[in-house]
């Protein structure tokens, strides 16, 4: 006889299977990019090379600050290929040269060696160096040829063959730890020089031969003016050392391979006979820029000398090798560059057109080409302050632009559409205050005209377009034709990145609609992009707030803007002499519709903005139910305070987390946009676990500062933010971060690394208040005696996460998704479901009557739950979800390097039709069956008629 | 008596057999008007003279009948009692599940009671003629009700009534926000 137990086993698993089967969800091919779209970046450049192997060649390749070796067709802008290497400083690209078809890298500080095929984006070769900071590295040719590159280090110089990186010598350098080796050049003879330099007391010159890398000649040349070759110094014409003594403004010349003791010839900058006479604009150090066009050859005699931020003057060395002839003084001029195509040498130089032109100063790149064999055309690569790269080709003309600080997104929001004009009148109708009947009736006799005319005049252009062959039809998003969509899914994305620069963003398209740089940010700023007023009150605008702060004085800044236009408003932000320690929007709104910001600064005053009288007023009624918290990491320190009357803060409580053991690595709270639907969770026999919804509690996530991995452990503290009083404690023994968690509804995700048994680990935690509702009415953290139950389950996750978000609804009815964001680049999109501690180890009726899915320690990943397909974001960094009009429907912003927004469906699309709806067999079945009535009824009373006559 | 009446009849007859007859017997049905319609819808009967088909009215009172009446009466108001052990079977047979067929057994078996009890008056007017017209309206309504107790028992043990306090949960309004609370790290 069997035991029932094993009878259930079975329908049990095929419960199981089956709810996984209808959770499964995937894109059809023919969806791809419908609802999508990935945009990829590169961040900031660092080197850029033109590829001038064959004249028709449209490739550009960049090395940026992300460290990202990248090819782009220099005609459309688009991305041939891109190579990520590992973030941080292991993957930093030091250098990156081009000869011929082959890209040559130093990798990580001197660690690594790469030859890349330009052609194909493939890697030919890569060399370990020796370890030792990198210094420099050139091409060296012999005969013409170059067959081999120089790296130096801070204590050893390598030559390496090009073909197959092997190394063909290696050198100590002689008294490298007085010697600071900076340079290497080679100008195409038997010889490698090495130049370093003694701050302020000598140049060291030595010379190796390529065969051997035997010392053929050392020298010391006197310089005590002389601090840093790197900066100061460059090679001119046939092996002439040229450099600038910031101090007395005089250039120095030294012929590198003179025989004979050298000397440096000093030529002063007064003295020269230029006009007018040139003149170094004050705390300016001069720079010196030449080129060297072939490493086989000696660079070029010309020379570019900048003696301010606009001012450039082009000399010349004359033939003597002494003597500097002045060709022509640019001023203004930011930037300046040579290219040099066969016998042919242009000088690159730019100059700002008007003044206006000012707030954008190119910040990098200038980089010139020549690309026909008599006339001398020309292609620039502008890198400006704002990551923006731009390509100009010859009649001054911009090619196109790349918004490269998009690689770097700090934060963001997204931001309702407005209506469009028709909607905002008939919205207006509502708004406005009754007066009388008969202009009432009016009114809506007119708006129900305008929105006819609107729908006469979609018709008419719909009619238009169809005779239109399907390509040219498009719909161009600009900021004028915006409007919200019928179910609000298409809204503005406003993405704030680290360079200053904030963008508008069409969340269907991906195309940019307006963007503003914001100046003066520091590179190490912290911003809060706080939304004031949504499009919902029609005659005024929305309002976007951007708190700024700079990390190194405190002080922070308000930028107030127009989230749909970028526009800067007039409304003018408080002035905020003291620093800000953090910001707090209260659902409290002024006459004009604005939510009140709070700015807390280290006094902790209050500053409110907008700080009208009714503002004002109203804070007063409401002080003593406001409450803040401020976390002190550094310090181990959490406390609350209450505001009062007179906008100043008592302290309420306070919470010390002693540093030595343990260091706050983060905290959240709730998303204030977040609506729970159900306020309990139905049982397997009918009743009602109630769930703790505190909208006070805070998860507080602390990491241990030991990191033994038999000692470190993580901890999760549920704190009630306005009482201070800790709900919960979880601590996860023998754990390590990074800790990425989620934080919504009554539950918290969070995911670190197991030490002991090495993986990664979920766990959940969910708080249930009982059978019983304590206060079904109102909810006040002061009172609430009874502390929640807590139910946790863990389980294993196959792979390292880099950060986590759950899906976002309109009205929360649609169950809730974990979007995790892996390494990989893919975005998983995992069910709530799963992480569930009620999860039964042994399934019974009421667990069954629950869906409950039996527990298994490992959590799968199904690839058809990856939302991005095969479009992974690179390094992604946060997720963003935002509810649409339609409940079952959440938008989603992946950013990181890359920019992937989509929608996802976590119950499905219940509320919508599917796209492949067949409305032509539904609609001609039911005019089908219209008719057979109507023909039937017809027949049924002839027949009838006929009868009776009988 | 009878001779003399024959012989009148049948001198009659020759009377009016002779020049005018006296009497005279219609054998067809065309020309018997006397009968009016009725009679030529019914076939072509030949009724016996003197002959009524009207119902000729039982006067005399029984007592088998009155016994009659009552038990049809009492099948009447029993009815709806001796439908419940088939009903019994059926929920049985049904089982708890939400599916079609169950939920049209227990639509049918909620609605038959109360569409009954809805009628009660026309029951009574069937009732009329018994005198325990009282008693047997108040078993007809018993088992009305004890049909639809059992469709709620059903409908209990298949989950369709909101008892529970799950059934509710749905318009549980979430309870309005006393404090208001922000902050965060240290900027």
């Amino acid at each position: 006889m069997k035991p029932p137990a094993k009878m259930s086993k079975p329908t049990s698993l095929f419960v199981i299977f089956f709810s996984l089967f209808v959770m499964s969800e995937a894109v059809f091919e023919d969806q791809v990019g419908k609802f999508d779209w990935r945009q990829q970046y590169v961040g900031k450049t660092l080197f850029a090379h033109f590829d001038s192997h064959s004249q028709s060649s449209k490739k550009l390749f960049l090395a940026t600050d992300k460290n990202i070796f990248a090819s782009f067709n220099s005609r459309t802008g688009e991305l041939f290929w891109r190579h990520v290497d590992k973030a941080g400083p292991e993957g930093t690209i030091d250098i990156l040269l081009l000869h011929g078809q082959d890209a040559l890298m130093v990798v990580g500080g001197g660690r690594l060696l790469r030859s890349w095929d330009t052609n194909m984006g493939g890697l030919n070769w890569e060399a370990v160096l020796d370890t030792g900071s990198f210094q420099a590295a050139c091409f060296v040719a012999m005969q013409d040829t170059v067959k081999h590159v120089a790296v130096l280090k801070k204590a050893a110089i390598s030559l390496h063959y090009l073909t197959n990186g092997h190394q063909k010598w290696v050198e100590n350098l002689p008294d490298s730890d007085t010697v600071q080796y900076q340079a290497v050049y080679s100008g195409g003879e038997e010889e490698v020089y090495v130049l370093g330099v003694v701050p302020n007391s000598h140049l060291t010159i030595i010379a190796y031969s390529l065969e051997d890398g035997e010392i053929i000649k050392q020298r010391s040349v006197e310089a005590p003016w002389l601090s840093s070759v790197e900066s100061s110094c460059v090679v001119v014409g046939h092996g002439v050392l040229m450099c600038v003594d910031t101090a007395t403004l005089a250039l120095y010349a030294l012929p590198i391979q003179a025989e004979e003791a050298p000397q440096f010839n000093q030529i002063l900058l007064q003295v020269t006979p230029v006009q007018p006479r040139l003149e170094v604009s004050p705390g300016f150090q001069p720079v010196l820029v030449s080129s060297q066009p072939h490493p086989a050859r000696s660079p070029i005699s010309e020379f570019f000398l900048q003696l301010g931020p606009d001012h450039h003057v082009l000399l010349q060395l004359n033939a003597d090798g002494y003597t500097i002839a002045p060709l022509r003084d640019f001023q203004p001029a930011f930037l300046v560059s040579f290219s040099t195509t066969g016998e042919k040498t242009v000088a690159a130089v730019m100059t700002p057109k008007n003044e206006t032109s000012d707030v954008f100063p190119p910040q990098l790149y200038v980089h010139a080409f020549l690309k026909k064999d008599d006339s001398v055309g020309y292609r620039v690569l502008v890198q400006t302050q704002d990551h923006a790269l731009t390509f100009i080709q010859q009649p001054g003309r911009v090619v196109w632009t790349r918004e490269e600080a998009l690689a770097d997104v700090v934060t963001m929001e997204m931001v309702d559409l407005p209506l469009t004009g028709t909607q905002a009148e008939l919205e207006g109708e509502f708004g406005k205050k009754a007066d009388g009947l008969f202009p009432m009736v009016l009114k809506r006799l007119s708006s129900q005209v305008i929105l006819l005319q609107a729908w006469l005049a979609h018709l008419w252009k719909l009619f238009y377009e169809a005779r239109k062959p399907h390509g040219q039809v498009k719909n161009e998003v600009t900021i004028e034709t915006l409007s919200r969509d019928e179910f609000n899914l298409q809204k503005m994305m406003v993405m704030v990145t680290a360079s200053g620069k904030l963008f508008g963003i069409d969340s269907k398209s991906g195309s940019i609609l307006w963007k503003h740089y914001l100046e003066n940010v520091q590179p190490n700023a912290v911003f809060k992009l706080i939304v004031q007023r949504t499009t919902a009150h029609f005659p005024h605008p929305p309002q976007c707030t951007l708190l700024i702060k700079d990390k190194d004085t405190g002080l922070a800044s308000l930028h107030v803007f127009n989230p749909i236009f970028g526009r800067k408003s007039h409304i003018a932000p408080p002035a905020l002499p003291r620093p800000i320690l953090q910001s707090l929007l209260l659902p409290v709104i002024d006459q004009d519709y604005a939510k009140v910001l709070l700015l807390v600064d280290d006094q902790y005053k209050v500053t409110a903005f907008p700080s009208t009288k009714n503002v004002l007023q109203q804070l007063q009624e409401m002080a003593s139910s406001i409450f803040f918290y401020l976390i002190r990491s550094d310090q181990g320190n959490l406390s609350g305070f209450r505001l009062r009357k007179d906008l100043s803060t008592e302290r309420i409580w306070e919470v010390v987390l002693p540093t030595e053991v343990q260091k706050i690595v983060a905290v959240n709270g709730k998303r204030p946009n977040e609506h729970v639907h159900s306020q309990g969770r139905v049982m397997g026999d009918r009743s009602v676990l109630y769930k703790y919804l505190n909208p006070n509690l805070l998860a507080v996530v602390t990491e241990s500062t030991d990191a033994h991995p038999e000692r470190a452990f993580v901890g999760v503290f549920l704190v009630d933010g306005v009482t201070g009083r800790i709900i919960h404690e979880a601590v996860q023994r023998k754990a390590r971060g990074p800790v990425h968690f989620v934080h919504s509804e009554n539950w918290v995700v969070y995911e670190y690394w197991n030490t002991k048994s090495r993986r990664n680990e979920f766990s959940v935690l969910e708080l249930f208040e009982g059978t019983e509702l304590y206060n079904s009415t109102v909810f006040s953290s002061l009172d609430r005696p009874h502390l929640p139950q807590v139910l946790q389950q863990t389980y294993i996750f196959p792979s390292p996460i880099t950060t986590m978000e759950a899906t976002l609804t309109e009205k929360g009815i649609t169950s809730r998704h974990l979007l995790v964001g892996l390494p990989s680049g893919a975005i998983l999109s995992l069910p709530k479901m799963f992480l569930d501690p009620r999860r039964p180890e042994v399934v019974t009726e009421h667990s069954r009557e629950e869906n409950l899915i039996p527990y298994a320690p490992e959590m799968p990943i199904r690839t058809e739950w990856f939302i991005n397909y095969n479009q992974t974001v690179a390094r992604v960094k946060g997720i963003y979800t935002a509810p649409s009009g339609l409940e079952s429907t959440c938008l989603v912003v992946a950013y990181g390097l890359d920019i992937y927004q989509t929608r996802v469906y976590p119950s499905k699309q219940f509320d919508v039709l599917k796209d492949d709806y067949d409305y032509v067999l539904i609609s001609s079945v039911l005019f089908a069956l219209f008719f057979a009535t109507m023909i039937s009824k017809r027949l049924a009373q002839v027949k009838l008629l006929n009868r009776a006559w009988r | 008596m009878a001779t003399p009446g024959g012989q009148g009849g049948g001198a009659l007859s020759t009377r009016g057999g002779a020049r005018r007859m006296k009497w005279a017997l219609e054998l067809t049905l065309g020309n018997a008007r006397g009968r009016g319609d009725r009679q030529s819808n019914q076939g072509d009967v030949m009724y016996p003279i003197g002959y009524s088909d009207k119902p000729v009215p039982d006067t005399s009172i029984q007592e088998s009948d009155k016994n009659l009446v009552e038990k049809r009466c009492w099948d009447v108001a029993l009815g709806p009692l001796k439908q419940i052990p088939m009903n019994l079977f059926i929920m049985y047979m049904s089982g708890n599940t939400i599916s079609i067929f169950p939920i049209m057994m227990v639509c049918m078996m909620a609605w038959r009671p109360i569409q009954a009890l809805m009628s009660m008056s026309a029951t009574f007017k069937l009732l009329e003629n018994s005198n325990q017209q009282w008693l047997q309206g108040l078993v007809y309504s018993v088992g009305n009700l004890l049909g639809s107790a059992l469709a709620i028992y059903k409908c209990q043990s298949m989950g369709l009534l909101p008892t529970h306090s799950s059934d509710w949960l749905a318009f549980i309004e979430p309870p309005v926000r006393m404090e208001i609370m922000g902050g965060g790290m240290v900027l």
